[in-house]
């Protein structure tokens, strides 16, 4: 008797907790939590939030610093209205619970726009990318069919794991591999291909020229995965935010401030895709 | 990155790491003593709730703990949550860790022979004097190899703070590995966990030596 009050109150318990979280995510409560009336003022305290695991978009720096790409970009904005940098790091599988509970304003961070239209309220795009196939120099892959039947790494929650999900991607290119490697970061799945366990890597091309960067031997097959854009999101229905950001961002694409940062990355420099009106 | 910069950006980990680890423990080893006697409480609801809860706590990943106690207050109440991590972990540690320690320590309260009772009883010893005289100096000796065990288990399981992108030291690890590409990071992350359970290990056969007053 004893033990079935207790199963009864453990499943119930389970259950209250169950239906506590599933009444969540299509309430539009979600958006109020930080939006409500804000003046966009000097003093304002914009919550970046982002991903210290991608650089170079965001990354700790040589000397130990939060740094990279997005992170100066962000402070460049907040500097051009005179609001508050605050920096919000975060785990990547946790950002949307994150920025769902208010604890960030953004998800800016490398983070990709296409396939998550409906998910957030988006900027406009900063930055191009392309997924490629990284191998080894003298490897016998040569094209992307050349890669049926051989291991392939890639990173979870990547773009690049996205891609190869996607049946209207390149799930049919995927289903070819003789298998697919999970990695938790691209330094172990590159560890994995210079030791041989994997024969390539499905990467976004920046951060793949970032490992690349002081390592011989090791090029991108010509063709070309996928390609996408980078944005940042916002809480859906954060649109004066939204339109407050992207007013910076344009404004410090003419005044050549986008550019100047750019040049310290010179992995993404070729892919930031904003020019100022007398480029166009 | 020089290794300097390494050494000393990881450090900062460390800080944090043993901060998270040190709360952790003066909350649920005292917690786990009140959670063992609610469960042996004689007003049954009590026990039968504290065994509900223990259940839970061993049942689910601390991982998971420690999402629901940081996003639980907003996607169960709508409460914007502030950036501070530390509150969230710490419940989560203290409330997991409290259910291990209430089991341990209920080993060593039910290894005690009735007989210890019934004398002390016919002594003249109150409920509470066979308790704090009697009882508790055995149990802790009794207890402890099993508590070293779950204190060096406690050391590695901070790492799982890195969910919720606390600076502790794996997490920055992960980080400076990243964007070094290098593997030294962990390397130096295993050293630092590998010394810190040494020095833990240490302390409690320490601990333990002391106790053995009869030997």
């Amino acid at each position: 008797m004893k033990k079935f009050i207790c199963g009864i109150l453990a499943i119930s318990s389970i259950a209250l907790l169950l239906s506590g979280c599933s009444a969540k995510p299509d309430a539009p409560a979600s958006s109020d939590a930080a939006t409500e009336a804000r003046d966009f003022g000097e003093g304002m305290v914009f919550k970046h939030g982002f991903d210290l695991d991608y650089p170079p978009y965001s990354h700790l720096d040589d000397n130990g610093e939060v740094g990279g790409f997005d992170v100066e970009l962000a402070q460049a904005v907040c500097d051009y209205y005179g609001w508050k940098y605050e920096a919000v790091p975060f785990n990547w599988d946790a950002k949307d619970a994150e920025l769902n509970a208010g604890s960030c304003d953004c998800i800016w961070s490398g983070f990709t726009r296409n396939g998550r239209e409906d998910d957030y309220c988006w900027s406009i795009d900063y930055s191009d990318n392309t997924q490629m196939i990284l191998v080894p120099a003298d490897s016998d892959i040569k094209t992307l069919a050349d890669l049926s039947g051989k291991v392939v790494g890639v990173q979870t929650a990547t773009s690049a794991y996205d891609l190869l999900q996607d049946e209207e991607g390149q799930k049919p290119l995927c289903d070819t591999f003789a298998s697919l490697e999970v990695f938790e970061t691209y330094t172990i799945a590159f560890t994995a291909l210079k030791s041989g366990a994997i024969d390539a890597i499905a990467i976004d091309v920046t951060t793949g020229q970032f490992l690349m960067n002081g390592e011989e031997g090791y090029a991108f097959l010509d063709e070309v995965l996928g390609s996408e854009q980078y944005a940042i999101g916002f809480r859906k229905g954060d649109t004066e935010l939204r339109d407050k950001v992207n007013e910076a961002l344009t404004a410090l694409v003419e005044d050549g401030t986008y550019a100047e940062i750019g040049e310290k990355y010179p992995d993404i420099k070729d892919f930031l895709c904003l020019k100022p009106s007398s480029e166009q | 990155m020089t290794f300097s910069t390494m050494l000393l950006t990881m450090g900062e980990g460390m800080l944090l790491t043993i901060l998270l680890f040190a709360l952790t423990l003066i909350g649920s080893m005292p917690l786990g003593m009140v959670v063992m006697f609610m469960e042996k409480s004689r007003i049954k609801p009590i026990a039968w709730l504290t065994k509900v809860y223990i259940a839970i706590m061993r049942g689910t990943p601390l991982m998971l703990q420690l999402l629901v106690w940081r996003f639980g207050p907003y996607y169960l109440f709508g409460i914007s949550i502030g950036s501070a991590k530390l509150p969230a972990l710490l419940i989560g540690f203290i409330l997991n860790y409290a259910a291990y320690f209430a089991e341990i320590y209920r080993s060593g309260m039910d290894s005690m022979p009735v007989g210890q009772y019934e004398a002390a009883g016919i002594l003249g010893y109150t409920k509470i004097q066979t308790f704090f005289k009697i009882i508790l100096p055995q149990v802790i000796k009794r207890v402890l190899p099993s508590v070293t065990n779950e204190v060096i288990t406690l050391v590695k399981d901070t790492s799982l703070a890195s969910v919720l992108a606390y600076a502790e030291v794996f997490s920055i690890a992960k980080q400076i590995s990243a964007s070094q590409t290098s593997f030294i990071p962990f390397v130096i992350a295993g050293v630092f966990y590998f010394v810190a359970n040494f020095i833990v290990a240490f302390i409690m056969e320490r601990i333990e030596k002391s106790m053995q007053y009869y030997k």
